[in-house]
């Protein structure tokens, strides 16, 4: 569709272009005559005439005016061919009718207005007119800054107006608030090219129109293959899922595409409208990996972890501040030698929470990450084990290395590498025994940026542990190019860790060797059992973190093994 | 030739019917021409003679509406008139109303003339 903009330079003379259709000549001749000033006028005297016009002239003309009774094909029913034709729906058309019956009928069916026969003084056509052309393409620029081009669904920022319009004029109504998305959308379009992913997408905006034309509602794109729909209650959410999954992948082979459905029933208008839509994608977030469920539902457990999720954020200020956040450290074991020896420490946060127990870091960290606070609590570990290592140095004379996380997000700070600089001179400790553990994720999802900060910081004299590795998706090639001073395997690997030759033992023995290969000693983390610390140390494994040698333990409690590590020298 | 006066003197109400051609008599004059050939007023006979209402009514309909553009009243009144029975497809004798009709146009076709 063009533009509104488009339009006034498409006609002659830059004049907007009007269509009078009316089978009496006389009539057609005294509206040309009112607006040939104005307008650049074309006329059809039946509507068969007006509807060839009409499509030869579906980007230019901004009017039809349309008389009613006529030859061939009448007004009423030329209205029904433009208002269902997408090319020419965008048409306004003014009525020209004499019965006071057909005014009404006219703007049922889409007229914009009308103009009574008996003609009016010239003056009041002109302003009807004028002002409907207006109308139409303020309409135009509106709909088209309103709406995501690929389904033409509303697109974020009018969908949440919309359904704020909605509730404004449907008080009363039970609604559900839906989010829709396409279980591993990325891997259609890497298997059938974005092409046909945008087809996908456009084939699920139809069927959510078709769905919403029966019991109406509101739709939109919100991103990717996010779609929000605000829905009257009572569908059958799992057949309509099944309805719109239907025929996705026409065209292809597989067919195997699922939309997952999460569903916040009846809403409660007093939750604001992003938070409903929130509440959908928390549900169907609860099924995100599933190959059985495909409609989820918000409910009292959802909201319970909702409420208590924003507790947690409101109060990680105070947490901070009142020293509800403690610091615990788990040993980490060189057991290259016979007699395992205390090489280092990690250091992990625990949150005493006065209204919840303990929290779970498994809990908080990724809220945290998610709402983009985690560096105020990855900051806050890193000061604090600089501040213990100082003063077991000043208590034992020895600088105990420690590891720290880090979060991907925390690389992007511009004082990144200059903190840790600062933080390592304020104590009076020297940087290659602090450790910097970055989860292998990190590294594949941004590791272009990633590297550079990495690379800084090491240069720096920081060591750099790769967290997590195995987990994460990184290729051969790019381990080879990686700037890090250890391999940390992921912790699943060790769990699964039973039989002598198993197939999860041969992976293991495959990352030791890539770290030996790359010159770098292998942590294995989770160890618990003996037999397990003498299989690693059998396949080459240099240093073992986990409950067989000790859990994460206070400062105070850390202190034996420094002592026990100062008996053995 | 036709003047304001003498359509003023017929009964039409050229300060409407003008006012609607911009005031611009010439244009106004022209388009009263071509309403007194239209078509419209034998196909209305012709269909009252055959009996075919349906034809009967969309002629008087469309008379009706370029009569009111042009606000000859005179000749207005019995095509509106039978336009409204037609609507209804009443069954009646429509001869004195045609007749009325044509003798309005025949007068203003003479004033045209003079």
């Amino acid at each position: 569709m063009l533009k509104s903009h488009e339009k006034y330079f498409s006609s002659t003379d830059g004049k907007r272009q009007i269509l009078v259709v009316d089978d009496e000549q006389i009539n057609r001749e005294i509206l040309g005559f009112m607006l040939q000033d104005e307008y650049d006028v074309l006329y059809a005297a039946d509507g068969e005439e007006a509807l060839d016009m009409i499509r030869s002239h579906a980007h230019t003309l901004s009017l039809v005016l349309l008389d009613l009774m006529m030859p061939k094909l009448d007004g009423f029913h030329l209205m029904d061919i433009l208002r269902s034709d997408d090319e020419l729906k965008h048409i306004p058309y003014i009525v020209l009718t004499s019965e006071k019956s057909a005014e009404v009928n006219s703007l049922k069916n889409g007229a914009s207005d009308f103009i009574a026969k008996p003609f009016d003084q010239p003056e009041v056509i002109q302003a009807r007119i004028q002002r409907t052309i207006e109308l139409a393409e303020d309409k135009d620029i509106i709909q088209s800054t309103e709406r995501d081009p690929l389904t033409s669904l509303f697109n974020r920022e009018f969908f949440y107006r919309y359904v704020e319009q909605y509730d404004l004029h449907n008080p009363n109504a039970n609604m559900d608030a839906l989010s829709l998305d396409i279980n591993h959308f990325h891997m259609i379009n890497e298997l059938y090219g974005w092409d046909f992913g945008d087809e996908v997408l456009s084939r699920i905006g139809n069927k959510v129109r078709e769905m919403m034309a029966e019991s109406g509602g509101i739709a939109g794109r919100i991103d990717a293959d996010m779609f929000l729909v605000y829905f009257p209650s009572g569908a059958d959410y799992e057949k309509l899922q099944e309805e719109l999954c239907k025929d996705l992948l026409a065209g292809k082979k597989s067919n195997k595409v699922k939309l997952r459905l999460g569903v916040y029933p009846n809403v409660d208008r007093t939750v604001k409208i992003e938070r409903r839509f929130d509440r959908a994608k928390q549900a169907a977030d609860t099924i995100r990996d599933s190959y059985t469920r495909f409609v989820a539902y918000y409910d009292a457990s959802l909201l319970q972890k909702e409420l208590r999720n924003e507790r947690l954020i409101e109060s990680l200020d105070t947490a901070i501040a009142e020293h509800q956040f403690r610091i615990y450290y788990q040993p980490k074991y060189d057991i290259t030698e016979e007699e395992p020896r205390l090489r280092s420490a990690e250091a992990l946060i625990r949150w005493q929470h006065p209204e919840f127990g303990m929290v779970s870091p498994g809990v908080f960290i990724p809220l945290f990450e998610e709402k983009g606070l985690i560096q105020k609590v990855d900051r806050f570990v890193w000061e604090e084990a600089a501040r213990q290592m100082a003063a077991w140095k000043d208590k034992y004379g020895i600088e105990i290395p420690v590891s720290v996380n880090v979060s991907r997000i925390d690389v992007y700070a511009p004082d990144f590498v200059d903190n840790f600089k600062a933080l390592v001179a304020r104590y009076g400790l020297r940087p290659e025994n602090y450790f910097l553990e970055i989860t292998e994720s990190a590294y594949t999802e941004d590791s272009e940026q990633l590297l550079g900060v990495v690379e800084r910081v090491r240069a720096e004299g920081f060591p750099v542990e790769m967290d997590d590795f195995g987990s994460g998706y990184s290729s051969l090639n790019m381990i080879s190019t990686l700037p890090i001073d250890a391999l940390k395997m992921d912790m699943n690997f060790i769990r699964n860790m039973h039989t002598r030759g198993s197939k999860n033992n041969r992976i293991i023995e495959l990352m030791i060797d890539i770290a030996h290969y790359l010159g770098v000693p292998v942590v294995a983390e989770g160890v618990e059992t003996r037999e397990q610390v003498e299989l690693l140390r059998h396949m080459g494994c240099n240093i073992v973190q986990g409950y067989y040698f000790s859990k994460p333990v206070t400062p105070e409690e850390f202190e034996t093994f420094i002592e026990k590590r100062l008996e053995q020298c | 030739m036709l003047t304001i006066d003498k359509l003023n003197a017929f009964g039409a109400d050229t300060q409407t019917g003008l006012g609607r051609c911009m005031n611009n008599e010439a244009f106004y004059f022209r388009l009263i021409g071509m309403a007194l050939k239209d078509a419209n007023f034998e196909g209305l006979k012709a269909a009252l003679e055959a009996g075919d209402l349906d034809a009967a009514f969309e002629a008087s309909h469309a008379l009706k509406g370029v009569l009111a553009n042009l606000s000859l009243d005179p000749i207005l009144k019995p095509a509106s008139e039978m336009c409204e029975l037609l609507r209804s497809r009443t069954q009646m004798d429509y001869r004195p109303m045609l007749e009325e009709l044509f003798q309005r146009k025949a007068e203003l076709e003479a004033m045209q003339a003079e």
